[in-house]
């Protein structure tokens, strides 16, 4: 019977409230009691003297949703002001995660408009460019991001190795920072190959070929076809590239990262090495004049990087880097010149070095293996600079070596295919327009010209690109004795034009000229030098 | 609960209670994480082979038959199998002769499959008809008809597909051997019986190291 | 810690504007970047175009007759070829199409001995379909220049033309005119390909000049024309070519009209060329 009355007596606790309180207090009560379940801990009252930059009361409410909430409950409440300055993390790690984020995001933007399908990639690229409102801009962003991330992981990880703080009992820290790294180079890697260009498809062939170099040979064999879906980069490689990249790398990073992330809390952001007594970790000890509180400053702060970041990437997209688009991916050519991107130039450079097993698997496995351990062999707990002398100088040669490394793993430092092919890529490469067809299309005038009458030629474009011939043809004189250029322009079709380029030596062997050239159309409306790097 | 209690506190006795006797609950446990250790490798194990690509007839990985006409004709350039990802060169006499070739590699009469890819780092070399020998775009490895390295950073000769010639029933007739050490495919002659080449991209014979400059060991 | 705030504020301000700038230069450089790459696709074309379909239509795509035909052409894009088959489609279509699937038959009232081969992947030939497009492209960039063009080729009147007998008596030739007839508008090299070591009728690869070949021919046992001499075979070949033809050759590849397309003048030009090959 209660029952039956409570449906036509209804009891709503709010009018009880009303009764007791009045209106006013009621909503003012019930405003309060919401706005503290959603900060989880702050009422109004707490949240606007936060605002104001009041002194926090005790006990400090503002540590409440460190404690009760979710989405603070890692971070930590305060922070020792040692640390809250530029020196030491100079904030790499945050920004690392920023950059994580960010990349999250513009990515998953991306995939509105991407099928990781070779018979659609490259259209789908294209239409992201010019049939997407904002979809250069997400795209450029999307890459800028990620070159910057590999750039910043790895001088987070410099600079920890600098001020020893992975030592203990941060080492787990480090070795999952490491890890960190590689998920973070694969990442990017993996993202190369989604345009589906020629200079993509090669890159990450030349780079998957290290699967295939594993040792024992039938390890290495499965791993290849495993990673490449079949002998080749092909519909199967594309897909699975793809889901590493969206799915499987960001969840290993995300899991890594929550890992650690949580050491570094647990033990405290380590303080600068001078500031520690030697031996001890007084990180997590922090005293209460030191106390920098997470809200609302380092949150304030915080928020002004992000909006600062945002605004830095959205203006250097837009008008200043935009992220190649070559020609459309061909397995049966491979463009000359073709180079792994810059954060792999150090591995394509130990190649060069000798045998693809033990430059491509041991010794990068063997520096991978050492570079996550080592701080469970180092034994000195003195963090200061003085007294690690040998290890910092041992982190700047292999900053060296990494470089000299990157530097032999460009297309300069190499054995060189035949002089003539030499020149003829200088001006018409094959891995990006080059100096031709970057050139003003409308100097281009028809007609025949001669690369050693270049000061001739009747406008400044024809001018440059046959001073770039001559000078080409001089540096390679010993190979191509008695070399002349010559470049014929001819108009092809409305608005496009031919121009060949013709290469004629003496034969070292026969002493007989021979001839070698190749040509190119080029047409009024391409615009080749928007797609270029640091075009318009 | 009373054992407990009847436990004396000598240390020999306190030694042996550290090793507590296995109860069923315990070996239980024990035998179910074993099994899913098991369950779990044998579940990555199938995920291998299910991620592991097919292959068929045709497609490259798979076997190509060939008739004999599309053999190209000794000592001319070689013919191109782009959906082999293959040349099929003929070796004839002039190649013996070549000044080039390294001696330490045999070189016989015939056909061979030679894989596109070059073996420094995956790069499809080129056949460069005015030199008369395959050239790499990537760091300019080159390499003569038969396969052979003259030049440039990689560390073997050319890899090769194994061809099989058959008869008319299907039986195999002469396949391509390793000449040195499992390594070095050979050049087969083609039997006057063979109808058709079998060219299995599957299968692979790796060329012999090849590191002196110029070629040669 | 106020200026944090203040700059935030700012930033936020700043990026909401640059947005709005960038929003509003986007319909233009879509634009842009659209005709960029339908430019490139017309590049590319080109390239595909010399590598795969000039030997056949010609450099400029004039078309060789016999051979193929003209793409460079008014009735192309003015629909008239659409029409003489009853083709539903636009001429983007038709040029797409036969492009990836080829020609099993020609279409009325011409002759093609050889057919348009398949080129696109998904027909067995060997082009992607992105390179399909960019001939696409190519081809249809002709548009304007064709249809701003005069009517088809001028054929010669029938009284002024050689005609097909092969004893006809001809006027003095000049050798000079003869190249550029057979290197030029014939279209002879087409066919007749001119190689790194010269044209088709000098003397190669162990086989004499096509004067001494000619010579040879007429002594086989199974010489099927009625010449009676190198030069009257010379002659046969180019206006009745099926007379004879050569063992290892098909017969009607060699267009069989070039007797109503020469006039005497031309042909003797052509023959005193071909004669100075020894």
């Amino acid at each position: 019977m209660d029952f039956i009355r409570g449906i036509f007596e209804p009891h709503i606790p709010i009018l009880d409230d009303i009764k007791e309180k009045g209106v006013r207090q009621t909503i003012e009560d019930t405003a309060n009691d919401s706005v503290r379940r959603v900060t989880a801990g702050l009422d109004i009252p707490a949240l606007r003297g936060m605002l104001r930059g009041d002194e926090a009361g005790r006990p400090n409410p503002r540590l409440t949703p460190h404690a009760d909430g979710f989405w603070l409950h890692m971070r930590p409440g305060f922070y020792n002001n040692l640390v809250t300055g530029l020196y030491p993390s100079f904030r790499l790690g945050w920004l690392s995660t920023f950059f994580l984020t960010f990349e999250i995001i513009t990515g998953v933007y991306l995939m509105f408009w991407y099928t990781p399908s070779p018979l659609v990639a490259y259209q789908n690229m294209v239409d992201i460019l010019s049939t997407v409102p904002f979809g250069r801009l997400m795209r450029d962003m999307h890459r800028l991001g990620a070159e910057v991330m590999v750039a910043v992981v790895a001088l987070h990880m410099l600079r920890t190795l600098v001020t020893g703080s992975y030592k203990k009992p941060r080492q787990f820290t480090w070795a999952t920072g490491a890890l960190l790294l590689w998920v973070t180079l694969v990442l990017s890697f993996s993202g190369y190959l989604l345009p589906w260009d020629q200079l993509s498809l090669w890159a990450v062939t030349i780079g998957a070929s290290m699967a295939e170099a594993f040792p024992p040979e039938v390890v290495g064999q499965t791993l290849n076809l495993l990673v490449r879906g079949g002998p080749d980069i092909g519909a199967n490689g594309l897909l699975r590239f793809y889901l590493l990249h969206v799915i499987g790398l960001p969840l290993a990073a995300l899991v890594l990262f929550g890992v650690h992330y949580y050491k570094v809390v647990i033990h405290g952001h380590s303080l600068a090495p001078e500031d520690e007594s030697i031996g001890e970790d007084t990180a997590k000890k922090v005293p209460l004049d030191k106390r920098e509180y997470f809200l609302p400053t380092i949150a304030t702060r915080e928020l002004f990087y992000v909006a600062g970041l945002t605004l830095l990437l959205i203006v250097t997209s837009a008008w200043f880097y935009h992220a190649p688009l070559e020609p459309h991916a061909d397995p049966q050519v491979t463009p000359l010149h073709t180079t792994a991107p810059w954060y792999f130039l150090w591995l394509q450079g130990m190649l060069k070095l000798g045998d693809k097993v033990i430059w491509g698997v041991i010794v990068p496995g063997a520096i991978t293996t050492i570079s996550v351990v080592f701080p469970y062999f180092e034994l000195g707990p003195n963090r200061r600079y003085a007294a690690r002398r040998i290890g910092l100088s041992g982190a700047a040669v292999s900053v060296f070596v990494l470089a000299i490394l990157s530097f032999m793993g460009t297309p300069w430092y190499a054995v060189q295919s035949s002089a003539d092919q030499e020149v003829l890529a200088e001006l018409l490469p094959q891995t990006h327009p080059g100096p031709l067809l970057t050139s003003e299309w409308d100097e281009f005038e028809a007609g025949t010209y001669e690369a050693a009458n270049w000061q001739q030629a009747p406008t400044p474009a024809l001018r440059n690109v046959l001073h770039l011939f001559e000078e080409s043809l001089q540096q390679h004189g010993e190979t191509l004795p008695n070399a002349e250029g010559i470049m014929v322009v001819e108009n092809w079709q409305s608005g496009l034009r031919k121009v060949t380029l013709r290469v004629l030596w003496d034969s070292i062997e026969t002493g007989e000229q021979t001839e070698s050239s190749q040509s190119t159309y080029f047409h009024r409306d391409s615009a080749h030098e928007v797609t270029t790097r640091f075009g318009g | 609960m009373a054992d407990a209690e009847a436990r004396a506190e000598s240390p020999a006795e306190e030694l042996a209670e550290t090793s507590l006797p296995l109860t069923r609950r315990e070996f239980l446990y024990y035998l179910w994480g074993a099994s899913m250790a098991v369950f779990m490798a044998g579940t990555g194990g199938a995920t291998i082979w299910f991620a592991l690509p097919r292959f068929q007839e045709g497609e490259f990985g798979g076997v190509f038959t060939l008739g004999l006409d599309l053999i190209p004709q000794p000592n001319s350039g070689p013919a191109d199998f782009p959906e082999g990802r293959f040349w099929l060169v003929n070796n004839g006499d002039s190649i013996l002769d070549d000044p080039r070739q390294p001696e330490v590699y045999p070189v016989q009469q015939g056909v061979k499959a030679l894989y596109k890819v070059c073996v420094h780092l995956g790069c499809l070399y080129k056949w460069v008809a005015t030199n008369d020998r395959f050239e790499c775009p990537c760091h300019g490895s080159k390499y003569l008809l038969t396969g052979s390295r003259i030049d440039g950073p990689a560390n073997r000769n050319l890899d090769v597909f194994i061809i099989e010639a058959v008869d008319a029933e299907g039986n195999v007739l002469t396949r391509t051997e390793p000449a040195m050490d499992g390594r070095e495919g050979t050049a087969i002659n083609v039997p006057p019986d063979a109808v058709s080449l079998r060219v299995d991209t599957g299968r692979r014979v790796q060329g012999a190291p090849n590191t002196a400059p110029g070629g040669g060991l | 810690m106020k200026w944090y705030i203040g700059l935030g504020l700012g930033t936020l301000i700043l990026a909401t504007a640059v947005a709005a700038v960038l929003a509003v230069q986007e319909p233009a450089r879509m634009e842009r970047f659209d005709a960029a790459f339908h430019a490139r696709q017309i590049e590319n074309g080109a390239s595909l175009f010399e590598n795969n379909c000039r030997t056949c239509h010609g450099p400029q795509g004039r078309g060789i007759p016999g051979v193929a035909p003209g793409l460079n052409a008014a009735d192309l894009f003015n629909g008239s070829r659409l029409q003489a088959i009853g083709y539903a489609g636009t001429v983007e279509d038709y040029v797409r199409g036969t492009i990836a699937a080829g020609r099993p038959v020609p279409s009325e009232g011409t002759s093609y001995p050889q057919r348009m081969p398949t080129w696109s992947r998904e027909y067995g030939g060997p082009l992607r379909p992105d390179q399909i497009e960019s001939l696409v492209q190519f081809v249809m960039n002709w548009e304007q220049t064709a249809l701003a063009e005069a009517g088809p080729t001028p054929s010669i009147p029938e009284d002024e033309a050689v005609g097909t007998d092969i004893t006809v008596e001809l006027p003095a030739g000049d050798a000079e005119n003869g190249q550029t007839l057979a290197e030029g508008s014939l279209g002879c090299t087409a066919c007749h390909v001119l190689s790194s070591t010269g044209p088709a009728w000098a003397a190669a690869d162990g086989m004499p000049a096509v004067a001494e070949r000619a010579a040879q021919r007429i002594e086989q046992d199974n010489y099927t024309g009625g010449a009676t001499s190198a030069h009257e075979y010379l002659v046969e070949s180019i206006i009745m070519p099926n007379a004879f033809v050569v063992e290892g050759f098909d017969p009607s590849v060699m267009p069989g009209d070039y007797g109503r397309r020469l006039t005497p003048q031309d042909l003797a030009d052509i023959l005193v060329y071909m004669e100075t090959f020894r």
